[in-house]
């Protein structure tokens, strides 16, 4: 399959898939709490009936922000699905989050400013993990770009369990779960309303939505990639680690920033910085 | 991590919540849902509307009706135990939600009984 | 005057259900000071005792509070029984203390639930809600309401429970207890709830003491006081260690209010196997006069119940103390140089009830 055929495929499935996953997880969630739950296409239609909302915005640029957080994501998995390079990716998502931020400053809520505030310490928390990972992913493939590193014939997750690890870690804050929901949550019961999102309203927080799915789905094709070298593993593989993640997230209590900051940053150096030295004096050696 | 037995235990057992409104709920036999009224029996002698904390209870005599504000109502059983023709019961059905406060009024058929016609008096 | 800026917390807030509102003064995370306001929801349910007469004022006394309404209708029952001389027959009180008992249980266990979702926890918080709704169930069986139980009346109770439905009640209680422990192990233990309340709104015992602290709030800090070892009700006859915990932390005001939700199951099982036969109620007659003060343990601590009447239906004074409002001052106290994050975990361990310190 042609790398763009996939990214127009990516473009065009992924809110479908996203939103899927969204109302999988919310159903597992409720089951988990011993509750009934919403239908699996609730999302769709949360989506659907915000869209439906006026319009309502604080200032001029807020919408602009928030087109820019969309478009980024989509930037960021049509890159990745094209087969692109992986670094551009990684830049590309930092750069959406950077909109939201922008975005959730933009208002004079106390509380979307601190929400703002946690955004960027969470992204702070995940960067060096994302760098360290794409940096795993390069010493085999001798290359960032994405359709090399999945043309290789090892199973990566073999050679990276501490990279792999480190990024799960940083995964839970990506998909804003606990013990990681800092600036915002799904859950409304949090100390700062809603955080980055309180803010929003309406169609613009569809756009927020929208383009968490699309993130949703990328964050998933970076999992794959470590398993890619036999998809009969990697789908199953991909979907149990998400499902790890719903359990960890309906396990545990929200933590607060301090110990996300330095938790990611140790795992991030140890098991990470680790694994990439350990792999780099193999690979010399000539394993 | 210690919650991960319940969270497991509790996917893969039946959930706690019920459907409802489309499962309708089941109440207990003694739950004071809302107030009902044997209108056979009353006599209209006032002592629930005297008594009711919230003063939804209203006793019309000359109307022959006793009606009672619902949304106004606590259900507090109050006027049931004190009626003492013992004609007012706490039904287990809760009140049902309503966007206007509604009063039902009903009709008592009691008729006071005629005080005997004093013997006239014949005229001097 | 570094970047201070005011965070404002409630009156309405997600976190907290409560009509309360306190500024916070905060400098980037940390919390400087907290200026309280309050009178958001005064009802003026003080005065309504001069246009209520004293029987049915039970049910307004019982509206005081609406998750520890039963102990607030006993509370001020029991005050108007003392200024009248009025001995409850002993299954009376026995029943009131099952209910009683019952009362703090699901009041706990919404506390549970409350301050999971504080720190963010939502299945915790639904589980805990789950094993409530037993409580309530049995609770509504019983009284017919399910918070407000409207089964306190001057004289005794309003409701009479048969002893076979007491033994079945005792037997449903020990499944519900034995479910509880896979809950409250994870309070007890798991490493993120022990992140998020390990010392976390310190409260010295000097300070807790001084500042009029009450209920777990105090016992959290080591001070051993509960007004259950005054021995009304059916407590002269049981006997009720109070609890305490020494940390002085929000994890210990945690664990004081899930061993005492276990002591409540003690309790009623003695209650259960010592149940008196005989009458529920004896016949009020005449009006108080006189005055009288009542001193009850609620779930949130101990609150006072004042009434003076003057010898016709209506009474001269009533007056409440809620635990909340004496727990207010020492809030404000743990409250400063905490973190932000930290606020709704710590508002919430003194487990406030706003609309019952405001009456
Ligand atoms: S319902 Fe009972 S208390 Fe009320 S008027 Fe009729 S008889 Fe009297
Ligand atoms: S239940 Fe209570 S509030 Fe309702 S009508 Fe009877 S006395 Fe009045």
């Amino acid at each position: 399959m042609s790398g763009w055929l996939s990214a127009i495929l990516y473009i065009l499935l992924a809110p479908v898939a996203g939103g899927l996953i969204a109302g999988i997880d919310r159903k597992l969630t409720a089951r988990m709490q011993r509750r009934i739950g919403p239908p699996i296409f609730q999302p769709f239609y949360d989506l659907f009936k915000l869209i439906d909302k006026e319009n309502v915005i604080v200032n001029l640029y807020q919408n602009l922000y928030l087109t820019g957080f969309l478009v980024f994501n989509i930037v960021a998995g049509t890159l990745f699905f094209a087969g692109g390079d992986l670094l551009l990716v990684i830049f590309a998502l930092a750069l959406s989050g950077i909109f939201l931020v922008l975005g959730a400053a933009s208002a004079t809520s106390p509380y979307s400013h601190i929400g703002a505030e946690r955004e960027l310490i969470q992204m702070m928390a995940c960067e060096p993990m994302l760098l360290i990972a794409a940096m795993g992913l390069y010493l085999l493939p001798h290359s960032f770009q994405v359709r090399d590193i999945l043309a290789v014939d090892k199973p990566l997750f073999l050679y990276l369990p501490g990279i792999l690890f480190g990024l799960l870690y940083i995964l839970t804050i990506k998909l804003r779960k606990s013990p990681f929901d800092l600036s915002t949550s799904h859950h409304a019961h949090q100390e700062i309303v809603k955080g980055i999102t309180t803010e929003f309203s309406g169609p613009a927080l569809a756009v927020v939505e929208l383009a968490h799915w699309y993130e949703t789905i990328l964050i998933l094709g970076m999992i794959y990639l470590f398993f890619a070298w036999n998809p009969w593993v990697a789908v199953p593989a991909t979907i149990g680690l998400y499902l790890a993640e719903i359990l960890v997230d309906n396990t545990n209590a929200r933590l607060t920033w301090r110990w996300t900051v330095t938790s990611s940053w140790l795992i991030a150096a140890v098991a990470g910085a680790g694994n990439l030295i350990v792999l780099f004096y193999f690979l010399k050696a000539g394993f | 991590m210690k919650m991960t037995y319940v969270a497991l235990k509790s996917l893969f057992s039946s959930p706690a919540t019920a459907n409802y409104p489309a499962e309708p709920k089941t109440y207990y036999p003694g739950t004071r849902g809302h107030i009902v009224l044997e209108v056979s029996t009353c006599t209209l002698c006032k002592i629930c509307e005297i008594r009711c904390p919230t003063g939804a209870i209203q006793v019309d005599r000359e109307g022959k009706a006793w009606s009672i504000e619902r949304m106004k109502c606590i259900q507090c059983g109050f006027c049931v135990d004190s009626c003492p023709r013992k004609c007012l019961s706490n039904d287990p059905q809760y009140t049902s939600p309503a966007s206007e406060k509604i009063t039902d009024r009903l009709d008592v058929p009691y008729e006071p009984p005629k005080r005997k016609p004093k013997p006239e008096t014949p005229p001097a | 005057m570094s970047n201070r800026t005011i965070i404002p917390f409630g009156p309405q807030h997600p976190v907290l259900p409560e009509p309360i509102h306190l500024d916070l003064v905060v400098e980037d995370e940390r919390v400087i000071e907290a200026i309280p306001s309050f009178g958001f929801i005064h009802r003026g349910l003080e005065r309504l005792v001069e246009k209520k007469d004293f029987q049915e004022f039970t049910f307004v006394a019982e509206r005081v509070c609406g998750i520890c309404s039963f102990i607030h209708g006993m509370g001020y029952c029991q005050a108007v029984e003392r200024v009248m001389g009025i001995t409850l027959p002993p299954r009376a009180d026995y029943l009131r203390t099952f209910w009683a008992e019952l009362s703090r249980i699901h009041s706990h266990l919404l506390w549970m639930g409350l301050v999971a979702d504080a720190f963010g926890f939502e299945n915790l918080f639904m589980n805990s809600w789950r094993i409530r709704e037993n409580i309530l169930d049995i609770v509504e069986e019983t009284t017919g309401g399910r918070v407000i139980f409207g089964a306190a009346k001057i004289g005794g109770t309003r409701r009479d429970v048969t002893n076979d439905k007491l033994k079945e009640i005792g037997r449903t209680l020990k499944t519900i207890e034995a479910e509880l422990h896979a809950i409250t192990d994870v309070f007890e233990q798991d490493y993120s709830v022990q992140q998020r309340l390990r010392g976390i709104g310190i409260l010295s015992r000097e300070d807790a003491f001084d500042l009029g602290a009450v209920g777990p709030t105090l016992r959290g800090s080591g001070e051993p006081m509960d007004a259950r070892c005054e021995g009304y009700a059916a407590y002269r006859d049981i006997e009720v260690e109070p609890i305490v915990e020494s940390d002085c932390d929000s994890y210990a005001r945690c664990m004081v209010r899930i061993r005492e939700i276990y002591q409540s199951f003690d309790i009623i099982r003695q209650v259960l196997c010592r149940m008196p036969d005989g009458e529920t109620e004896i016949k009020v007659k005449g009006y108080p006069n006189g005055e009288h003060f009542a001193r009850l343990e609620q779930p949130r601590g101990e609150v006072l119940y004042y009434v003076k009447g003057n010898g016709t239906k209506h009474l001269d004074r009533f007056r409440v103390r809620t635990p909340t409002f004496a727990n207010i001052p020492p809030l404000l106290k743990m409250l400063q140089g905490c973190d932000l994050p930290d606020v709704p975990v710590i508002v919430l361990t003194i487990d406030p009830c706003i609309s019952c310190a405001e009456r």
